[in-house]
């Protein structure tokens, strides 16, 4: 079950890299790393998962051995990456919307006037 | 009382430093609207931060202690670190002081640098986010903590190359930086995953107790993963391009932070990595890993520089160039190495941060840094002149200055660890890092002729030097590209071997944070030992004598009764010489330099300009076939 | 008392031997003889061998013309910083067993230290604003940088054999080579050197700027290149620059693998050194002089990472192995 999702996972990741290497579209670069990014995260909340776990949601005085839940660690790791993907999305297409305006075109292979 | 007594204590400084940058982009943004007033914020915090960190230098570097700081007092329990911690020891410092010098003189002279700007706001916002980002990384005793990190500087550094985002090749500069720089970001938070999967903590010190003896094939996968994921932010080959793209384009004093600080981030990330992490460097094929890609890039990036045409951009393939000595010399994994690594990476934040700074004040007052288009400045720019050829010479490795005394350091290193080990591939890396430094001196012969000397074409006719906050910037740097040329022993006995000394401690690097540290292998007797012989003071102090005696006897001779002509008056005597021509302007052009060396090279030239195609697909797929040798790499050789 | 003693010795040092008057003298004794070899090799009568002092004094004592687009300071102050560097490394290499600084820097230093002199002409040349010291700038550095690959093949093909004997591994300083020499007969009579030897003798014209590696200063083409726009004393500086720089390389050339020589003696030391330079420099200055035609530039650069770099890369491996 839990190995479903690292596949799915590094699917994504590898989609995500794919895309970035072979499209010439600027937006189907961002989509790419959007990709990646959703792949890290599945992967990050994969690790922490334990089957049959609860909410990591305790007070100090109900928290005993005994008690089972999911990692909360990753959980955290992966609010703060959503977070940080969200703003690598925005970042990238504000650029995409200046270098049209610049360049007129999205194709990468017309943005190189920095080469060699 | 005692709170404040504690609150001054220097356990808190790290977090200090790092927080006043941070705190001042806070409060540029709230209160940042007047002048003055952003001046005043921007200038306390990188001063507030460079002074924590100094103060830090006497219990960290020289009494050795290293600061294991758990924020809000969340210690350990049941020896699992559950709570963020910083750990400082000599070698986060090391970096750390580099930072903060490099902040505060960028600062300084951005004072005066970005006042034509729009935005400075936002300017000084980015720029402080990117100082304490990579600060938080080098102080960071904790894996997502460094990733944090890496996000925030590679976030405020693409928005700081596109600050000008006029600027030819701005835009497109930062998205590329973008697109690789988040792949790299995402390779280091796929790695930091996969190693807490394994370790079940992100702790620095704790995953160096856990990892070298559970080594298995995630955690091979992860080595491989971070280590292309710093490698991205070193910039080094094949992420050089990024570099010459994004130092181009961005602002003079972004160049010197993006050249001087955060392609150092990615090394300290490298050094954590396979020093302490993984204990990974006394195998000969890591050290071939390092060395290998340390060479290629050192002596790839000289010969890209060779070619290029436009001033920044040569300086920025130069900082990669600069970034592969300090790999490889970090990689032979010998204590005069890393000594030699760590002094080389102190010198090129100086050198190459006022390199920048001079060419960031010849696009100030001429508009552009087209080499073709320049000339003659020296007349005109003084002071800019002198002090980039003090960089110039710095980093081309002329006796005295600090790019000789490491760089000699480095050829030793290699040329030791060759016979020492036997093995005739690392004399090679000496010969390599030899020619590298001269083809670096033919480049800024280069540069020097075709900007400061040479002709002056008309359109530069009315040029000024710079105002004196930038000069005075530069000035720093320059000093001190002086100072620690001048006196190597004593900044390798004071900085760089408390540092170097360091790396090989792990056992206390782990125990400091209150682990469990019998398993490593305890410090092993680091010997700073060289073979060679080079006294700066007694060479200057005769050349001095020397200089002076001719200089004497020159002026005793009237050597300076000399006439300078003006061009249009000249002297009826010297008509009889003249065909009664007009002068011309005639330059020669940087791009027809060093032809007999071009010829021959013609192939090789060929191909690295059609490899260095400029489409981010290109570069994207590099990283991705660097991932793909090094994952290789990593789970044959570890 | 003893301080302004030992102060009084090392301005001699630096003043008289191995320093200022005994480069003036040798140098251009050295560039004379040089001089009058090629003629003698061509056929001609050629000058007398006290010429080149004759030329220095005469342009001493002409005006200095600077040109309109040249920047004053720099264009003036670098021959004088490149005559004080090359004495300064003349200093530095040993006179047999006599060294008077040669402690202070070893022969990667050295090979920097060479580098200063090449840099204060190129500086000089590119503050004339002349485009012939353009031209005749990039030449220079390509030589230089054509030089530098075999030479420090060379220079670590003996630190390799002279480290490996005495048992340290390696040993870059040129004392205790000059020791080790002095000791164990030259190095030259060792078959690993032997190739080196050549590749010096090889490199010590291209590094002196000689014919036919002068395509850097090329009279009938560029104007003298780099020294174009000069004249005068500065012009006279330069010229007596050229001449001492043969006598450093030589004389290195000495250090490296003809030591062991010397007599103990300091007066007559000198007098061997100065002797051997002058067979040195009529073998591998005069003598290739008189047989070539000058090479264009990028037949410079192939010659030196070619030919003369296969001859130290072969020394080197037989050092490397022992031999």
């Amino acid at each position: 079950m839990i190995m479903l999702n690292y596949i799915a996972s590094f699917f994504l990741i590898t989609l995500g890299l794919y895309t970035i290497v072979t499209k010439h579209n600027l937006v189907k670069t961002v989509i790419g790393l959007s990709i990646a990014d959703y792949g890290v995260n599945l992967l990050l909340i994969s690790i922490g998962f334990n089957p049959g776990g609860t909410a990591p949601i305790f007070t100090w005085s109900e928290l005993n051995p005994a008690s089972f839940f999911v990692d909360p660690i990753p959980q955290a790791l992966t609010l703060t990456s959503i977070v940080i993907g969200a703003c690598v999305t925005a970042m990238s297409l504000a650029l995409v919307i200046k270098l049209e305006e610049q360049y007129g075109t999205t194709d990468t292979r017309e943005i190189r006037r920095l080469h060699g | 009382m005692s709170s404040v007594m504690n609150a001054l204590s220097y356990q808190h400084f790290p977090i200090y430093a790092i927080m006043v940058l941070f705190l001042g982009a806070f409060l540029i943004v709230v209160f940042g609207g007047n002048r003055t007033a952003r001046n005043i914020l921007a200038l306390l915090s990188i001063t507030a931060s460079l002074a924590f960190i100094l103060a830090l230098v006497k219990p960290v570097m020289w009494d050795g202690e290293i600061i294991a700081y758990w924020m809000g007092g969340r210690v350990p329990a049941g020896g699992y670190a559950i709570g963020i911690a910083l750990e400082v020891d000599a070698l986060s410092l090391f970096f750390a002081l580099l930072v903060s010098v490099a902040v505060f003189v960028s600062g300084v002279y951005s004072i005066q640098y970005m006042r034509h700007d729009d935005n400075e706001r936002e300017y000084y916002t980015l720029f402080l986010m990117l100082g304490g980002g990579v600060m938080g990384l080098v102080l960071s005793g904790d894996l997502f903590n460094m990733f944090i990190m890496v996000e925030i500087l590679t976030f405020a550094a693409v928005a700081l190359t596109a600050f000008r985002n006029t600027a030819k090749g701005a835009l497109e500069a930062a998205f590329k930086y973008l697109v690789v720089g988040s792949i790299g970001s995402t390779c280091i938070l796929v790695g930091t995953s996969m190693l807490y999967a394994q370790a079940h903590t992100l702790n620095l010190a704790q995953l160096a107790q856990v990892i070298p003896g559970n080594l298995n094939t995630a955690t091979k996968v992860a080595f491989a993963l971070l280590f292309v994921g710093f490698g991205t932010k070193a910039f080094i080959v094949p992420f050089h391009p990024l570099a010459a793209d994004a130092h181009g384009a961005a602002p003079a004093s972004i160049s010197v932070m993006i050249s001087g600080v955060l392609t150092k981030s990615g090394i300290y990330g490298i050094i954590r990595l396979t020093y302490f992490l993984f204990q990974t460097m006394n195998l000969g094929t890591m050290q071939f890993l390092l060395v290998f890609i340390g060479s290629l890039s050192m002596f790839v990036c000289v010969t890209m520089a060779l070619a290029q045409h436009d001033f920044k951009r040569l300086l920025a393939f130069h900082s990669i160039s600069q970034i592969g000595y300090v790999l490889t010399a970090v990689g032979l994994c010998t204590a005069l190495g890393v000594s030699a690594g760590l002094y080389h990476a102190m010198n090129h934040t100086l050198f190459k941060g006022l390199l920048f700074l001079a060419a960031g004040a010849v696009l100030h007052e001429t508009g552009t840094t087209d080499l073709g288009k320049l000339g003659g400045l020296s007349k005109k720019m003084p002071y800019t002149t002198v002090l980039f050829l003090i960089g110039a010479f710095s980093i081309s490795g002329i006796p005295p200055f600090n790019g000789f005394a490491s760089k000699w350091m480095i050829y030793q290193a290699t040329y030791q660890k060759a016979v020492e080990s036997g093995n005739i591939g690392f004399l090679l890396v000496t010969i390599i890092a030899l020619v590298t430094s001269v083809l670096t001196l033919a480049s800024f012969v280069k540069v020097s002729q075709s900007v400061f000397f040479g002709q002056l074409p008309r359109e530069l006719e009315n040029v000024k030097e710079v105002p004196f906050g930038m000069r005075f910037a530069m000035a720093i740097f320059a000093l001190l590209c002086v100072l620690t040329g001048l006196f190597p022993n004593l900044v390798t006995t004071y900085i760089t071997e408390p540092a170097a000394r360091a790396v090989f401690s792990v056992a206390q690097y782990i125990g400091a944070m209150g682990f469990d540290a019998s398993g490593v292998a305890a410090e092993t007797a680091v010997s700073f030992a060289h073979v060679g012989v080079w006294e700066p003071i007694s060479w200057l102090l005769i050349l001095c004598i020397a200089l002076l005696s001719v200089t004497i006897v020159a002026v005793a001779s009237k050597y300076d009764r000399v006439s300078q002509c003006s061009g249009e008056a000249v002297d009826s005597k010297y008509e009889l010489f003249y065909g009664g021509e007009a002068q011309e302007f005639s330059q020669v052009g940087g791009g027809d330099l060093f032809w007999g060396f071009k010829h021959n090279w013609r192939g090789y030239f060929d191909v690295m300009h059609r490899l260095h195609s400029g489409v981010v697909n290109d570069y994207a797929l590099w990283a991705v076939v660097d991932l793909a040798l090094v994952l290789l790499f990593s789970l044959i050789v570890l | 008392m003893t301080i302004v003693i030992t102060a009084l010795q090392y301005l001699g040092y630096v003043l008289i031997f191995p320093g200022f008057l005994f480069c003036f003298l040798a140098g251009m004794l050295l560039c004379g003889i040089d001089r009058k070899l090629v003629a003698k090799m061509q056929k001609r009568v050629g000058p007398p061998i006290l010429q080149p002092f004759y030329d220095f004094f005469k342009l001493c004592g002409k005006e200095t013309i600077i040109p309109a687009s040249a920047s004053k300071t720099t264009f003036l102050m670098a021959p004088l910083v490149g005559l004080a560097a090359l004495v300064v490394i003349q200093l530095f290499i040993p006179v047999f067993s006599f060294s008077a600084f040669s402690g202070m820097a070893d022969v990667i230093v050295i090979l920097y230290l060479l580098l200063i002199p090449a840099m204060s002409i190129i500086l000089g040349g590119a503050a004339s604003g002349s485009p012939y010291a353009g031209v005749g700038l990039s030449r220079e550095m390509v030589t230089i940088i054509s030089c530098e690959l075999p030479l420090v093949l060379v220079l670590l093909a003996v630190a390799k054999t002279v480290g490996s004997a005495m048992g340290t591994g390696l040993c870059f300083s040129l004392s205790d080579i000059a020791a080790y020499q002095a000791m164990n007969g030259s190095l030259i009579t060792k078959l690993s050197m032997i190739p080196a030897a050549v590749a010096m003798l090889l490199i010590i014209p291209g590094e002196t700027g000689n014919h036919p590696f002068d395509a850097a200063e090329a009279e009938t083409e560029i104007c003298e290149g780099l020294l174009a726009e000069y004249s005068g004393a500065p012009l006279g500086v330069f010229k007596l620059s050229h001449a001492i720089k043969m006598l450093t390389l030589t004389s290195l050339f000495v250090a490296l693998f003809l030591g062991g020589l010397g007599t103990g003696i300091v007066a007559l030391d000198g007098i061997i050194l100065f002797l051997l330079c002058v067979v040195l420099t009529a073998v591998s200055i005069s003598f290739v002089h008189a047989i070539t035609a000058r090479l264009k530039i990028e037949q410079i650069f192939k010659f030196y990472w070619t030919l003369v770099t296969g001859l130290a890369l072969i020394s080197l491996v037989l050092a490397w192995y022992g031999l």
